[in-house]
């Protein structure tokens, strides 16, 4: 429109400059991560279709023997092992996602209510402990939870560990773990939709005597489901894909579908398998990124999530 | 009446929350104190780990490599997101779709996706040329990758909350482009750009999965070789290891504190 009376020729060549310019600013970066995350990527995703060769590096002919592996067919075989670390991987993700969910509410709900003077300061406090490294984080819950502790002391007492065990390896570990490393990241956007929530609905619900429970289903519950959706986008969609946790905590037998990957690609040996791995990974992601984005136009009353 | 139990209630909630967050961390600071070794019986106070944690020369390597790693990778994706922030901007009336993709890449894939990607193919790479051998560099490379897209978002953000006309301003001064950018862009958008750089710099600090996968034999981090202190079998230097860190990112929380509190008074 800005164009609108100028000489075509003058309007084509400011079209051209606009170009040149957009290519300058935008080329340098767009081509760092496309060489160096997308071409990888594709790299990995083809790898998943190759054969194993000797050093556990991808050979040439094209197979789909990884998959095979992966859905439990090995050389003994058809066992359940591989299976099960995918069903622990999505049980995980959906105990620990509504574990966070059950927490997050009530804690975005209080902050809200509170001094506005505050509320960045307890912001602040929920977010500062995930600063610090991932690795630490876990360590410390290992500290909590060996052997001798009064956590373990406890639930020993209880009958819930044996006697001189600590309460990791374990997969409650693997939940607890999750649960703590994800919070913030449920809190925040939670968060900032109860703070622009129209508090006249609510009023509008107790005026027609609706209960509590209905209040806050009908009125209060719509409008933090934007925030909501982006929480478990948040949440989900990393603790899928979660390698550090449940290595620490797990142990063997709380393996997750990060530790099966990365084993490939580190101890165990096996590239096609673990890029196969990998691609599941993918399409959760992207699976799970797609229905939040469909869920939330649905629902959101137009408003897009905010990913 | 009902009203104030909830609220009682909730504060009371809260607190447990906080309690649960930071008793891991306080944890770890308080047993790097512990005069004897063990994580379950604290026995006296004493500074004797952190005295090793002086001498031990594979940690203080691990910190140089952590440092120079950090500020390194910022450094470049400072330069290639503040550019891509800036483009987006000023054509964010054309269909930039495709670039929306690009940068939201590195943001949604899983960690753990990302280190085997990029090790695969640095490994391929190296078994063709020579070239990008498992050390220092590839772990730059990695780490600019995922901090391009938050240097962007944050710069492009800065942008869209400006006045549009202040462009046209300096335009109708007879301001140069390069001018423009001296005198007008850089220290209109200079909070933008250091909020970026820290977040850069801690998502460097902060990220173990990513180098993990992409580091050398000689390029160790700290969280590196801490993992692996901790696969070893725990120790306490460890404890007071991770106790400095923390320690940083209290110093850090306090600081954005600070810049916030500023920032709103102005």
């Amino acid at each position: 429109m800005a164009y609108s009376g100028v000489l075509p020729s003058a309007r084509s060549r400011a079209m051209v400059s606009e170009s040149r310019h957009l290519l300058m600013t935008v080329a340098p970066g767009a081509v760092w991560i496309f060489i160096f995350l997308v071409l990888p990527s594709f790299y990995l995703m083809s790898v998943a279709f190759m054969t194993n060769g000797t050093y556990g590096l991808p050979e040439m002919p094209l197979s789909l023997e990884s998959f095979k592996r992966l859905a439990g067919f090995g050389f003994l075989g058809w066992s359940a092992g591989n299976l099960f670390t995918l069903l622990r991987s999505l049980w995980q993700t959906v105990v620990s996602t509504g574990l966070v969910i059950i927490i997050a509410y009530p804690i975005a709900y209080y902050i809200t209510t509170c001094r506005e003077k505050w509320r960045p300061i307890m912001l602040l406090l929920v977010v500062v402990p995930s600063w610090t490294n991932q690795v630490i984080r876990t360590f410390g819950w290992m500290n909590l939870l060996a052997p001798g502790t009064p956590l373990a002391e406890f639930a020993q007492m209880l009958g819930l560990v044996p006697a001189n065990m600590g309460l990791y390896p374990s997969n409650f570990a693997v939940t607890l773990g999750l649960v703590y490393n994800f919070l913030p990241f449920m809190v925040l956007p939670l968060y900032a939709a109860f703070e622009k929530l129209d508090h006249a609905q609510v009023q509008a619900a107790q005026d027609l005597y609706a209960s509590p429970v209905r209040a806050f289903w009908h009125a209060v519950f719509p409008q933090t489901l934007p925030g909501l959706l982006a929480g478990i986008v948040l949440v989900a969609i990393p603790a899928f894909g979660m390698y550090v946790i449940p290595e620490l905590l797990g142990g063997g037998k709380g393996m997750m579908l990060g530790n099966l990957v990365a084993n490939q690609f580190s101890g165990g040996s096996n590239w096609p398998l673990g890029a196969a791995g990998a691609i599941l990974m993918l399409i959760a992601t992207f699976i799970g990124l797609y229905a939040m984005r469909r869920i939330g136009k649905r629902l959101g009353g137009g408003e897009e999530v905010v990913i | 009446m009902k009203k104030q139990t909830l609220q009682r209630s909730l504060t009371g909630f809260w607190w447990l929350t906080l309690f649960f967050l930071y008793v891991p961390l306080l944890v770890v600071v308080l047993f790097s104190f512990n005069a004897a070794n063990s994580a379950a019986n604290f026995t006296g106070f004493s500074l004797r780990w952190y005295q090793q944690l002086l001498g031990n020369e594979e940690i203080l390597s691990a910190f140089a490599n952590s440092m120079v790693l950090a500020i390194a990778s910022s450094a470049v994706a400072l330069t290639l997101g503040c550019l891509i922030g800036y483009g987006m901007y000023r054509h964010r009336h054309r269909k930039l779709g495709w670039l929306i993709i690009l940068i939201y890449l590195p943001i949604v894939l899983p960690d753990i996706v990302f280190g085997i990607s990029e090790m695969a193919f640095f490994v391929q790479i190296n078994r063709l040329t020579g070239l990008l051998g498992p050390g220092l560099l590839t772990m730059i490379i990695s780490h600019v990758t995922f901090q391009i897209p938050f240097v962007a978002l944050i710069v492009y953000s800065r942008f869209v909350g400006l006045d549009p006309t202040l462009f046209e301003a300096a335009k109708d001064l007879y301001a140069t482009p390069w001018q423009r950018a001296r005198f007008f862009m850089l220290p209109t958008i200079k909070p933008a750009l250091i909020s970026a750089f820290f977040l850069s710099f801690t998502l460097s600090i902060d990220d173990f999965v990513i180098s993990f996968f992409t580091a050398g034999p000689e390029s160790a981090t700290l969280p590196i070789y801490i993992w692996g202190a901790i696969k070893k079998g725990v120790s306490p230097e460890i404890n007071a290891m991770a106790t400095v860190m923390i320690g940083a990112v209290a110093v850090a929380a306090v600081l954005s504190l600070m810049f916030n509190r500023q920032g709103r008074q102005q």
